[in-house]
């Protein structure tokens, strides 16, 4: 165990426990943004810098990131601390200011858009939560493309990719709403492609595209219910063939 | 060629340098200069002059012997004759040069029509003074060999030292040239940590900019527990004008292979990569000779000169943008993802390349290797100054008179490299100010001018060492549109990862237009100065942490500058559009004229009393009169004011 301070709180916490984790387990509120719990870190957002001083040096870090492996003094809420922040969210909501979560933060640190400086609006701040997440469930269909200020998510020449299952988890993960999606019963398009939506024949929802099972690797005869009537059938089923024993 | 034990290969190097007499060379310099004025023709024309067929494809670039009649005091002898090409000799902007061994004459701006003179001038053994390098004064040196040549006395060469002498895809040049020496000591008498010490001892510094002591990241990497380690060398040169890693793996590629395999052994690897832009076809080239010939002469490969280490060097070419230079960026393109940078909480030296202990040193800093190895720490700290030994080598560029690669010990003054070895600011304008470091650094003006070249006096003063680029400026430079120029490099290179550099550089940059398109707003200097220290505090990577820097020194010294763009919207330099007016001031012209012959737009007219006077409806603003009045009679001054 390691022995930190953090707004002079005196912790003691795991080797290479991540700043933020020990914030957030004493009920110490750092903003975040790119972070996600079931996401791989990047530490690209900047929202979450905190101040440490390690070994004499005072410096700003990105708590999401910074594994704890000495004894550190963290603030969470310095002067230094403040500017980071704010300017990571003026930033922001000049380039992103329809976004509810810009807006929401924005609010609770007192930033306003500046006029000058405003871009053309756009939802996506390039956190890349909905890479991360297509990666993680394996299939890899977009990606952070360009450079610069022109970075975005696409997938592959920005063109419908078979590598997608349209899984929707690139949208669930996203702070912003910037990834849309059509669904009408049946049918469901997402980046650019077009899906079929199996609907369950025991409850009639509809449950997953062909692709998801295909890359589930469910078989083809065993695709009439999702998954919550697949596991009523199936208790069902063992209910009655354990009374029949 | 091969060498299977470690007497073999001293047994080959004691043969050769037991060669009593060696002959004549010529050698044309093939670096990027002068090939771009045409050294391969006129090396071509040398090799059919001297009575030799050149050969297919390489043949430029291979060398041949013949042999001619040679006439020192009456007395007729045979020699063997030799030509050959060189990587970058160093004064580029007297190109094409050509150098004459033994006698170690240098013949700048050299055509075809000079091929017959130098030819005669070496069977006569004379010097060929036509075309000889320019001594003190600006005149052509009675024997231009380079004591006497100031541009060449001042520097003191070691990296590039052997770079005017040999042909970079020659092993045995080469090895002719003391190469391997290092490699030898190495694996004879000293162990791996011996050798970690060693360097640590010598004090050697990265030569890519960060100047972080070499051998304590060697040391680090070897502490690190693990079956696989890499050795890298960072190739990138991205910074733009800078051209001394490029110049170096054309011109020596050896030195810096010889470097790397040394650090391989100290650190216990057997993988190296060298990373080199696409845009350097040539290092390329060069590089992959020099492995090829090191592979079978067994100096690359296993059981390297039967002392049982292995080791095995492979060129990965990068993508070619300025990011991938940066450590954690260049070692994700080799892992052949996209070259983004990551975060950095734990050194390379224990988690680098694929997961396993790395060290990644610069082009410049492998090539060092070999020389402390072979001479001592002890002789490299006798070079430069307490915390910065050795040497480092600059592309010195801009508006100087001498333009090329420099290489001076750490802690010579700018002024002595600019003025004693550049021969000062271009056309004889004033100095305005002179660039190091890169989009990374900064600028200094003449009251720094007597800074030592170092790592932590360049920082001191508000710029960067940096990997070596030097750029003067004059009084025709606007540093508020020379920051404005860096933002809008580091703008395009930016990878976008992370929010504070991404869209940060791009408010700045919006700003720094502003400013030097006469819309600055009261207030912009400060806002500038506000944004860099939150960009810098706040960036993922090195990019953004020291991008605002040639922002945050051009303020630091060129204030009334900035102040000038934001409240006047005047550029007193005459660059930023729509900013400036040119006016001949009547009291002091002096009548002669020059202006108005020089004048692109004809609009200077002579008046009654004899003075000159710029018609303003046809000035272009060039600025071409205000440059050669030679009384300084012309001014730019505010667009906005009235003529009194
Ligand atoms: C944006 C950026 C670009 C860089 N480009 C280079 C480069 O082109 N060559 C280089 O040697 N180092 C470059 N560096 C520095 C490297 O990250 C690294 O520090 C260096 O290669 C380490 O070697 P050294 O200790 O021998 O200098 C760059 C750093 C940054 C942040
Ligand atoms: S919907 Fe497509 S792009 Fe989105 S996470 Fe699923 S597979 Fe990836
Ligand atoms: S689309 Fe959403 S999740 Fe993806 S980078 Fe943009 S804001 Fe982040
Ligand atoms: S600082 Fe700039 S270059 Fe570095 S990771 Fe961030 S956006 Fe990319
Ligand atoms: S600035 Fe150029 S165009 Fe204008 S008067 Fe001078 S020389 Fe002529
Ligand atoms: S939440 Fe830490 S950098 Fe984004
Ligand atoms: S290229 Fe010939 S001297 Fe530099």
């Amino acid at each position: 165990m390691i022995e930190i301070t953090i707004n002079d709180i005196p912790l003691k916490v795991e080797k290479g426990t991540t700043i933020l984790h020990a914030a957030q387990a004493n009920g110490i509120d750092i903003p975040t943004l790119c972070n996600h719990e079931g996401l791989t870190l990047d530490g690209n957002c900047r929202l979450c810098s905190v101040e440490i001083e390690d070994m004499g040096n005072k410096k700003i870090v990105a708590s999401c990131m910074f594994p704890i492996t000495r004894n550190i003094s963290v603030e969470t809420e310095t002067e230094r601390v403040r500017r980071a922040r704010n300017t990571v969210l003026q930033l922001l909501v000049n380039r992103n200011p329809k976004a509810p979560i810009i807006q929401q933060l924005c609010a609770k640190y007192g930033v306003d858009r500046e006029e000058r400086f405003a871009l053309e609006p756009d939802l996506c701040i390039r956190c890349g939560r909905c890479v991360r997440a297509c990666e993680a469930g394996g299939t890899k269909a977009i990606e952070l493309v360009g450079r610069g200020f022109d970075r975005h998510v696409a997938p592959p020449y920005e063109l419908e990719t078979d590598a997608c299952i349209g899984c929707l988890s690139c949208a669930t993960v996203c702070p912003t709403g910037k990834i849309t999606y059509e669904e009408t019963p049946g049918k469901r398009k997402i980046w650019y492609k077009e899906f079929d939506v199996l609907q369950c024949k025991r409850c009639g929802i509809y449950f997953a595209t062909k692709e998801m099972l295909d890359w589930a690797g469910r078989p083809e005869n065993d695709r009439d219910h999702c998954n919550h009537c697949q596991k009523y059938i199936e208790s069902v089923k063992f209910l009655t063939e354990s009374q029949k024993k | 060629m091969r060498f299977d034990t470690l007497s073999d290969l001293k047994n080959y190097k004691n043969e050769i340098s037991q060669k009593q007499d060696k002959g004549k060379e010529i050698w044309i310099c093939g670096g990027p200069g002068c090939v771009a004025n045409g050294s391969m023709a006129i090396a071509e024309e040398f090799i059919k002059a001297l009575g030799n067929k050149s050969s297919s494809d390489e043949n430029t670039s291979l060398w041949h012997s013949i042999k001619v009649l040679i006439r020192p005091e009456e007395k007729e002898t045979e020699k063997l004759i030799r030509t050959g090409i060189t990587g970058c000799m160093g004064p580029c902007e007297n190109g094409p040069v050509v150098h004459v061994e033994p006698d170690g004459l240098y013949y700048q701006k050299v055509t075809v029509d000079d091929i017959e003179g130098i030819i005669g001038s070496i069977k006569e053994n004379i010097p060929y003074k036509a075309k000889a390098m320019s001594g003190l004064d600006d005149k052509p040196a009675e024997v231009p060999s380079a004591e006497n040549i100031p541009f060449l006395a001042k520097q003191k060469k070691i990296i590039l030292g052997k770079m005017s002498t040999m042909s970079p895809l020659d092993l045995e040049d080469y090895i002719a040239h003391g190469g391997y020496s290092g490699l030898i000591r190495a694996l004879e008498s000293m162990a791996p940590e011996e050798i970690c010490n060693e360097i640590k001892a010598s004090g050697l510094r990265g030569r890519g900019g960060g100047g972080f002591p070499t051998g304590v990241k060697w040391e680090s990497c070897r502490n690190s527990a693990s079956e696989m380690r890499y050795v890298l060398v960072n190739g990138d040169e991205g910074d733009p004008g800078a051209f001394m890693d490029r110049a170096l793996m054309e011109g020596d590629p050896y030195s810096v292979i010889e470097g790397l395999t040394i650090g391989a052994y100290a650190i216990g690897s057997s993988e190296g990569i060298i990373y080199v832009r696409h845009e350097y076809p040539l290092a390329v080239k060069r590089l992959a000779n020099a492995i090829k010939n090191l592979e079978e002469a067994g100096l690359l490969g296993t059981n390297i000169l039967g002392t049982g280490f292995d080791f095995h060097v492979e060129i990965c070419e990068g993508g070619g943008s300025f990011v991938c230079g940066e450590s954690t960026a260049l070692m994700t393109s080799i892992e052949g993802k996209p070259g983004v940078p990551r975060v950095k909480y734990i050194r390379s030296t224990e988690r680098g390349l694929w997961e396993s202990p790395t060290v990644l040193n610069n082009v410049e800093t492998w090539a060092n290797v070999p020389h402390i190895i072979t001479n001592g720490s002890e002789w490299f700290r006798s070079i430069g100054t307490e915390n910065n030994s050795g040497t480092k080598v600059f592309a010195l560029v801009g508006k100087v008179k001498n333009t090329g690669l420099v290489e001076v010990p750490m802690g010579t003054t700018l002024r002595q490299i600019i003025y004693d070895i550049g021969g000062g600011v271009a056309q004889k304008r004033p100095f305005k100010a002179v660039q190091t470091g890169g989009p990374s650094g900064g600028c200094l003006p003449a009251s720094m001018l007597d800074t030592p070249v170092d790592f932590d006096s360049l920082t001191e003063a508000g710029s960067m060492m940096g990997s070596g680029g030097m750029i003067v400026m004059d009084d025709r430079t606007c540093m508020v549109d020379i920051a404005r120029y860096f933002i809008d490099f580091l703008v395009e290179e930016s990878c976008g990862k992370c929010v504070p550099c991404r869209e940060g550089l791009k408010k700045m940059q919006m700003i720094l237009h502003d400013l030097t398109n006469g819309k600055g707003r009261e207030g912009d200097t400060k806002a500038l100065e506000d944004l860099a220290e939150d960009i810098s505090d706040t960036s993922l990577c090195a990019l953004g942490q020291s991008a605002a820097n040639p922002v945050l020194s051009t303020i630091k010294y060129f204030k009334e500058e900035y102040i000038e763009h934001e409240k006047e919207h005047f550029c007193r330099s005459g660059v930023c559009q729509g900013m400036f007016r040119i006016k001949i001031d009547e009291e002091k012209c002096k009548s002669c004229g020059l202006c108005s012959k020089n004048c692109p737009a004809d609009t200077i007219e002579k008046l009654d009393s004899g003075k000159y006077c710029i018609k303003q409806e046809g000035c272009i603003r060039c600025g071409a009169c205000f440059e050669v009045c030679p009384f300084s009679s012309v001014d730019i001054v505010n667009e906005v004011i009235d003529d009194d």
